[in-house]
């Protein structure tokens, strides 16, 4: 139960930290905030297996001749695994995105950035 | 890298060191990834932390004049970054033919098989040597090696294309 | 070959064109004809799926991928659903698709737009066959990862800071799904969409409780709406879908906000539905998700129709009138989906509102494709789609005009074309509902939309005629969208029937059930 516990402050940490730097105006310091909560949901997917669910997806398979074995949710793990390799390519692409922004408008500011689209632009060839 | 400061002695002794053995635990993970934790994805990347390394100490030009490779032309896909998104694209190409053979054959998409050398009699002698198990050739590697390429192929060609920059 | 695999040849159409297309980067005019042999092979391949699935005796394809079946392993289902909504993208994503082939330069087309374009494809029809939660996270990711690269496509000033709000909220909301797909797990003990159906429908037997559902489905349902831009979600949609591409943001447009309404049709009445829980907050009462999430819905469709028409009629450029238009069109689809799911399960006005939904999803989707598609001719032809440096098209290409024409006057809802049957359907669930602030909404959506695009005829079409340069190509395009429409709403009978038998798949739960898990028994 304690370990439960320990978990779900960690996750409350983690989420609680992702939104503060959501939050911010630094886009580099948003795009860690998505990342630290993208990284938070895989921590999170990972206690839904094991103890967390009333009903295990393989229950009494656990063990290898005799006894039951506890064994953690290999479901939750390959989920867990699909997510990390989405996240990990999302994040290279928000961080490439994020140098983008950079050259074309000089800042990474969000009130910057809200600035310069106020300014009357004559637009890329679209 | 136009930085002013050589990386030191110690960095380009380790990493000449390192990376063979990051490329061996790569292809270690790539080759029992079909039953056992490793495959393609994870063996990808660890190759990719070999070629960073290289990238980082010995500069980004190191890695084409070894593979023998012009000059970066002109145009995002030009010289070795064109070679990765190559890799890329043909091993997104094994991948999905991986699956698509099983199709052929009679079975739904993806379908996987094991064939286990070690009951075919040549080889079963080799079972005998000492630190040889059972030899299997899974299908499922096929679409491991398809997958090792998409991986490397397209993260080198983020690390070159950003690398340039 | 056998004949159970024309479930997974829409998907792997796409995937082997966007191979194609990569690896024939070096050679541009045959890179433009795999694009083009893929497009249309898509096209064949999900008409082979539709027919199969009509003539299946029970309208359901199941496909066990890798031969593991369900529940354990990963399936496509096709139903009149499915077939339905990848009815919609096959035309509307293969138009545009010949569209690009003319109107984007070509060294643009030679890195990445092809491949880009063939994995929206994908991801949408992965979307709408998998039989399993979790994956359609995945399909997700694939089309969005896709459609961001696509928004930032010219990567100008305007084009980066869209894909950057677009970017974080899409990975935001991918998030909020993973997480109320984890619980859903923990839940229910499964992520197979017909064995949670099952599971919760005899939560008893199974030993679940099923109150944290409402929670967990509540996160689930902001994700699909973010998908679908409506209020209060459709903050991205207006700068994205000016940043993309044109024959982009017409599949944006009329295809993958489909998939958001796809996703929440498929999820809350098929999956969902089926747990009973015990609704008591103020103002609502019911024994289920669906009683729950009718008035939500109700709420930001009424947002979506008239932010999105108010929006619409004060935009001082054609593609931001069409992209607030997208929006306030999408809250119609939503008000006849929030009138369903008030309604008794199983209910006449269930079906009808979904079929409302779906026939006014396929009118949209075809017409803003049109429309969208126009604004590429425009922008060709003139070099701005700024209201102040338009005039007198009609008068410069009637026949383009007339596309355009044809495209506008389906959403506003003229007879014979398919809009009159999409807004008729959403009037006629309203009134079967007696539901009467809904017929309000509808009504003042619709003046709201005959505003705007008189407003926008007014503007652009007449008046003093601007110098046009005509774009034969690019508006084959568009008469040809145009022409369609004319034919779905004179030979409108089949198409009902199609949208009537996609319903009464979205609520036939138990059907459902035993088709999925048949397999495994």
């Amino acid at each position: 139960m304690s370990v439960s516990f320990v978990l779900a402050g960690v996750l409350g940490l983690l989420f609680a930290l992702g939104t503060f730097l959501l939050l911010r105006r630094d886009v580099v310091r948003v795009v860690w905030g998505v990342t630290i909560i993208a990284q938070a949901t895989n921590v999170y997917l990972v206690t839904m297996g094991g103890f967390a669910g009333s009903v295990p997806v393989l229950a009494g398979h656990g063990g290898h001749g005799g006894g039951h074995v506890a064994v953690q949710d290999p479901l939750v793990q390959a989920l867990v695994l699909t997510a990390i390799v989405i996240g990990f390519g999302t994040t290279a692409f928000a961080l490439v995105l994020t140098y983008r922004v950079y050259q074309e408008h000089g800042t990474i500011d969000l009130e910057g950035l809200a600035e310069s689209s106020e300014r009357p632009e004559t637009g890329g060839e679209r | 890298m136009t930085t002013d400061r050589q990386p030191t002695v110690i960095a380009r002794t380790v990493t000449r060191v390192v990376v063979p053995f990051i490329l061996l635990t790569a292809l270690a993970l790539l080759f029992q990834g079909h039953n056992l934790p490793g495959g393609g994805f994870i063996a990808g990347v660890l190759t990719c932390t070999a070629f960073a390394l290289v990238y980082i100490i010995y500069g980004r030009e190191s890695l084409r004049t070894l593979l023998g490779i012009a000059a970066d032309g002109p145009g995002v896909l030009g010289g070795i970054t064109g070679l990765y998104a190559r890799l890329f694209a043909v091993g997104l190409l094994v991948a999905a033919t991986g699956g698509v053979v099983s199709m052929a054959l009679g079975y739904p998409f993806l379908t996987q098989a094991v064939l286990y050398l070690s009951d075919l009699p040549v080889v079963h002698a080799l079972t005998a040597v000492p630190g040889v198990g059972t030899l299997e050739l899974a299908s499922a590697f096929v679409f491991d090696l398809g997958v090792y390429a998409v991986v490397v192929g397209g993260l080198l060609s983020v690390l070159s294309v950003v690398g340039r920059e | 070959m056998d004949p159970t695999h024309v479930a997974v040849v829409p998907l792997l159409v796409p995937l082997f064109a966007a191979v194609a297309t990569l690896l024939l980067r070096p050679y541009p005019t045959l890179q433009r004809g795999a694009s083009a042999i893929g497009g249309v092979g898509y096209l064949v391949a999900v008409a082979a799926l539709v027919r199969a699935v009509t003539a299946d005796a029970d309208g359901y394809l199941v496909y066990a991928l890798a031969g593991w079946d369900a529940p354990v392993g990963i399936v496509l289902v096709a139903d009149a659903l499915s077939a339905f909504m990848l009815t919609i993208a096959a035309i509307v994503g293969v138009a545009a698709l010949l569209y690009s082939l003319a109107y984007v330069d070509a060294e643009d087309q030679r890195l990445s737009y092809h491949s880009l374009f063939h994995f929206v494809l994908l991801g949408v029809t992965g979307a709408f066959l998998t039989g399993d939660l979790f994956n359609l996270f995945v399909w997700f990711e694939v089309m969005l990862m896709a459609s961001y690269v696509l928004v930032v496509f010219y990567s100008g000033p305007e084009h980066t800071r869209a894909a950057l709000h677009y970017t974080v909220l899409n990975l935001l909301g991918g998030a909020l799904m993973l997480l109320s797909i984890g619980g859903l797990y923990a839940t229910t003990g499964t992520l197979n969409m017909a064995d949670m159906a099952h599971r919760l429908a005899n939560a008893a037997e199974y030993g679940i409780d099923p109150a944290p559902v409402l929670g967990l489905s509540a996160l689930l349902f902001a994700v699909f709406a973010l998908k679908a831009g409506i209020v209060p979600f459709q903050f991205w949609v207006p700068d994205s879908y000016r940043a993309a591409p044109v024959p982009v943001t017409a599949v944006l447009a009329g295809v993958v906000k489909k998939v958001g309404i796809y996703a929440i049709i498929r999820v809350y009445f098929t999956v969902l539905s089926g747990a009973a829980l015990d609704v008591s907050l103020p103002f609502v009462a019911g024994d289920s998700v669906l009683a729950y999430f009718g008035p939500v819905l109700l709420v930001m469709a009424a947002g979506s129709i008239i932010l999105g028409g108010i929006g619409a009629v004060n935009q001082p450029d054609l593609d931001g009138l069409l992209a607030y238009s997208s929006i306030g069109q999408v809250g119609f689809i939503a008000l006849s989906l929030a009138v369903a799911a008030s309604a008794p399960f199983g209910s006449e006005v269930m079906l009808v509102g979904i079929a409302a939904a779906l026939v006014y999803s396929l009118n949209h989707g075809l017409a803003k494709g049109a429309l969208f598609l126009s604004v590429g001719v425009i922008r060709r032809g003139v070099g701005s789609v700024e209201f102040a440096d338009l005039g007198g098209l009609s008068e410069r290409d009637p026949v383009f005009a007339g596309g355009f024409f044809v495209g506008a006057l389906a959403l506003i809802g003229i007879p014979p074309l398919s809009g009159f049957f999409g807004k008729f359907l959403v009037f006629d669930t309203a009134v079967r509902a007696e539901a009467w602030l809904a017929l309000g909404l509808a009504l003042v959506g619709a003046v709201l939309t005959i505003a705007y695009f008189s407003r926008a005829w007014n503007r652009a079409f007449w008046g003093e005629p601007v110098a046009f340069d005509p774009q034969p190509r690019l508006t084959l395009v568009v008469v040809v969208l145009g022409v369609g429409l004319l034919l779905v709403g004179i030979g409108f009978q089949p198409i009902a029937d199609a949208a009537q038998r996609a319903s009464e798949a979205a609520v036939s739960r138990s059907d459902y059930i035993d088709a999925v898990l048949e397999v495994g028994r």
